[in-house]
């Protein structure tokens, strides 16, 4: 028996196109070995040159000679045009081994003692077999090009010096610098006070506005379901008000309303005759009005939420319960919580992965004031990322806002998949006892 | 006749001005098996809310041996129930279903145990004490509710159509479970349906009630046979029902004719309703009949033929072991015993002491 899938397939590794003619596939053949010869005329010299720039971020700085600027490498621009050289490469790669593994399935089928497809049935089984494929590939190289490349050039700053004041193209270039700004932010003892300072706040900001907000959200829902309550529909409407606008517009009047010095708060305070309370100014009493403000503006969500898994708990099954003697705080104990908490935990677990990541609020509110002279280029009440957001736009930290955003997206995945995970246990488990 | 244990006294409820419960008496003796008939929306549920302790009545008393309970609470009334959609805690397991009142009550852990092992022995659910109550089928489920239901050793149990969502089959097995279960345990049942098949099979005694009023309490037997009036003898089952006169008594004229009957005590020439059963009328030749007609229509059930025979203007439904041709001409008769004479106008009946 004749080898024919093995030498076709080591000639199409040699060269694409050459298994397929060996395969008596002749315009397919062609049309490979075209494929070939056109990108390693036109695509793969830039290829090697981005490639290239990207290994280096570019050797020649800008210079000024005689008082006019000659432009040297632009490290950044450097560093994406190799990134996409890198997906293109892939790609080529990728479309090489397709043919390779071409050339070895129709040298199977010849082997078998069948003739080869002619062009135009392959191109119809391809068409056939390969019609969702070639619906998905534009969205999958869009994807490729809109959001991988962007994320992989975000995660690749962390490991450069990208940063004002000396590393900011095109006056100067940037470099490799490994996994110095990872070491930096846990021993540079400015960047990690800062860290660890923030990465705290952060969490207990999280945790602690979620986790009030909800039960606030619980305690309003059971008291505006529970039997004595006329006009329940009333008391729904007024309480999901604050929810219904637009947040960033209850914060900035939240932030006038509490300010200090003109706030209609203090000057309410004052005028029945208690002191005024430096509401944004304080590092302690800011992060409560964070927290106040964020209550006022979730609790309605999880009221509705809390309001329809109640109303859904059929009113016999508090009756059975007060058969066996439950009284209305047993009643709420036994029944309500864990009913309440088996179907909505998983909104509270994606509510603190929120205000992990509650920029709006902190930022529009305080902007992360009052400042902490013990932080770099942070304040009292800044989350991560509106530290991130202070590095990177106002202080042109690129390479620590980098580190720092992976690290947040590590935290915020991890709380992602204990999720999910604890939402699946929770089906298929007994949650009692 | 062992005693009393429920005694309902000129009981009334009513809902924005409508009454869904309307001055109703009865006693329920204890471990009787005693059925709540009648057709939806004629008071079955709220009726049993009230004995319960669901439900506050507008007026009248409720008494558990011979003492006042209207102001008790449910958990204080020695009463339990079992839901029509079962209502169970669907956060706990089987074991933490029947256990939820135990615990309350801060019973041992051992006694708990056991008495959790009896029921779900009687329930014929061993081995279930860790499966969630989600995963069961709907006769299984049912089976965690009498379980939670019996293990705080009630002296009644009441239950409000608790095989409706059970397919026939099912139901069919389930009443002649619960029939056994109640033998068993010793308990008083308050049983509520809209079926009156179920009604007559499983209970010492039928109530059966239309808009909140009760028409005729008896057993199955006398209400199938003794219908008080059109609307239990209708809703009881297919019949003939006509209008009549009663000239004295044990005589009555319908159907153009005077009969011979066994129904006594009603005025001279009271206009009454008059039932006679399907399977009380024979069929035979014309000349022989009381009655003479022509066949309309004839189906075979099963066991018997359903004929339609129609006579002066009316449509006799008779089930009969012969079968006649449509269009034959018969005739019909019956005996004074099968004529059942009845008040025409509905008025409220109360049991007998
Ligand atoms: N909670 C209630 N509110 C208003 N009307 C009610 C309520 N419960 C029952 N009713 C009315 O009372 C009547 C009797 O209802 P119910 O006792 O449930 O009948 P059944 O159980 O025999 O079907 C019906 O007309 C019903 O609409
Ligand atoms: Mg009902």
């Amino acid at each position: 028996m004749v080898r024919y899938s093995a030498k076709a397939g080591v000639l199409s590794a040699i060269f694409m196109g050459l298994g397929q003619l060996y395969n008596r596939q002749v315009v397919k053949g062609i049309l490979f070995l075209l494929a070939e010869i056109l990108y390693i005329i036109f695509i793969l010299p830039y290829n090697i040159e981005s490639i290239r720039g990207l290994i280096t971020l570019g050797d020649k700085p800008q210079e000024i000679v005689d008082g006019k600027i000659i432009q040297g490498d632009h490290s950044i621009f450097l560093m994406v045009f190799g990134i996409i050289s890198v997906i293109v490469l892939l790609l080529f790669i990728v479309f090489y081994l397709l043919n390779i593994r071409d050339a070895i399935a129709v040298g199977k089928q010849r082997e078998h003692g069948r003739v080869p497809a002619g062009f135009i049935n392959s191109l119809k089984t391809a068409s056939e077999k390969g019609f969702p494929y070639l619906f998905l590939s534009p969205a999958v190289i869009l994807i490729l090009f809109i959001t991988v490349v962007p994320l992989i050039f975000g995660i690749l700053i962390a490991f450069t010096n990208y940063s004002s004041p000396d590393h900011l193209p095109p006056r100067n270039l940037v470099d490799w610098v490994g996994f110095d700004n990872f070491i930096n932010l846990f021993k540079l003892s400015t960047f990690s006070r800062t860290f660890f300072g923030v990465a705290l706040w952060t969490v207990v900001w999280a945790v602690v506005s979620s986790v009030t907000a909800f039960f606030t959200g619980m305690f309003f829902a059971v008291l505006i379901n529970s039997k004595g309550v006329a006009v329940k529909k009333f008391w729904r409407t007024i309480f999901i008000l604050p929810w219904a606008m637009p947040g960033f517009i209850s914060i900035l009047i939240m932030r006038n309303m509490f300010n200090g010095q003109f706030g209609p708060i203090n000057k309410y305070l004052q005028a029945i005759g208690l002191g005024a309370v430096p509401w944004l100014a304080d590092k302690t009493w800011a992060k409560i009005t964070c927290l106040l403000v964020n209550l006022w503006l979730a609790f309605p969500y999880y009221m509705a939420m809390i309001s329809g898994v109640l109303t859904s708990i059929s009113n016999e099954l508090y009756e059975a319960a007060s058969i066996e003697g439950a009284n209305a705080v047993k009643q709420f104990t036994k029944i309500t919580l864990p009913i309440v908490m088996y179907s909505t935990a998983p909104l509270l677990i994606m509510g603190i992965a929120h205000n992990f990541n509650n920029f709006n609020l902190i930022y529009l509110l305080t902007m992360g004031n009052p400042t902490n002279t013990s932080y770099s280029y942070a304040g009292h009440t800044d989350i991560l990322l509106s530290w991130l957001y202070k590095l990177t736009l106002d202080q042109s930290q690129f390479h620590m806002a980098s580190v720092v955003s992976i690290i947040i997206f590590v935290i915020v995945a991890v709380m992602s998949v204990i999720n999910f995970s604890y939402t699946k246990s929770f089906r298929e488990e007994d949650m009692v006892q | 006749m062992s005693r009393k244990i429920i005694e309902l006294k000129n009981l009334t409820k009513s809902y924005n001005g409508t009454k869904a419960v309307d001055n109703i008496n009865l006693f329920i003796r204890e471990n009787e098996f005693i059925t709540l008939l009648g057709p939806s929306g004629c008071g079955k549920t709220t009726t049993l809310r009230m004995i319960g302790g669901f439900e506050n009545p507008d007026s009248g008393d409720i008494l558990f041996e011979g003492v006042r309970i209207n102001d008790l609470p449910p958990y204080k009334r020695n009463i339990n129930t079992i839901f029509q959609r079962y209502a169970l805690f669907t956060h706990m397991n089987v074991y933490e279903n029947i256990a939820f009142g135990l615990r309350i009550k801060k019973t041992p852990k051992d006694e708990m145990d056991r008495r959790i092992k009896k029921m779900l022995k009687l329930v014929e659910l061993e081995g279930f004490e860790k499966r969630h109550v989600d995963s069961l089928s709907g006769g299984q489920q049912q089976r965690v509710a009498i379980a939670r239901a019996l293990v705080n050793e009630p002296k009644v149990l009441l239950l409000d159509e608790p095989l409706a969502a059970l397919d026939l089959k099912l139901r069919k097995e389930m009443q002649i479970e619960l029939m056994d279960m109640q033998k068993n345990v010793g308990i008083t049942f308050i049983y509520v349906t809209h079926d009156q098949e179920e009604a007559l099979t499983m209970s010492d005694t039928v109530v059966v009630m239309n808009n909140g009023v009760i028409q005729q309490v008896g057993s199955p037997v006398d209400i199938y046979n003794e219908p008080k009036n059109r609307f239990v003898a209708d809703f009881i089952g297919e019949s003939n029902i006509l209008e009549g006169v009663m000239i004295e008594d044990y005589l009555v004229e319908f159907a153009g004719k005077k009969f011979k009957c066994v129904d006594k005590g009603f005025q001279h020439n009271e206009p009454v309703d008059v039932v006679i059963r399907p399977e009380d009328i024979d069929v035979t030749r014309r000349e022989d009949g009381l009655l003479e007609g022509v066949v309309t229509s004839v189906v075979f059930k099963g066991v018997h033929y359903e004929m339609l025979v129609e006579s002066n203007g009316f449509e006799y439904m008779i089930h009969s072991t012969d079968m006649q041709e449509v269009g034959s001409e018969v005739g019909l008769t019956f005996g004074p015993e099968d004529i059942h004479v009845m008040k025409r106008e509905v008025t409220e009946i109360e049991k007998q002491g």
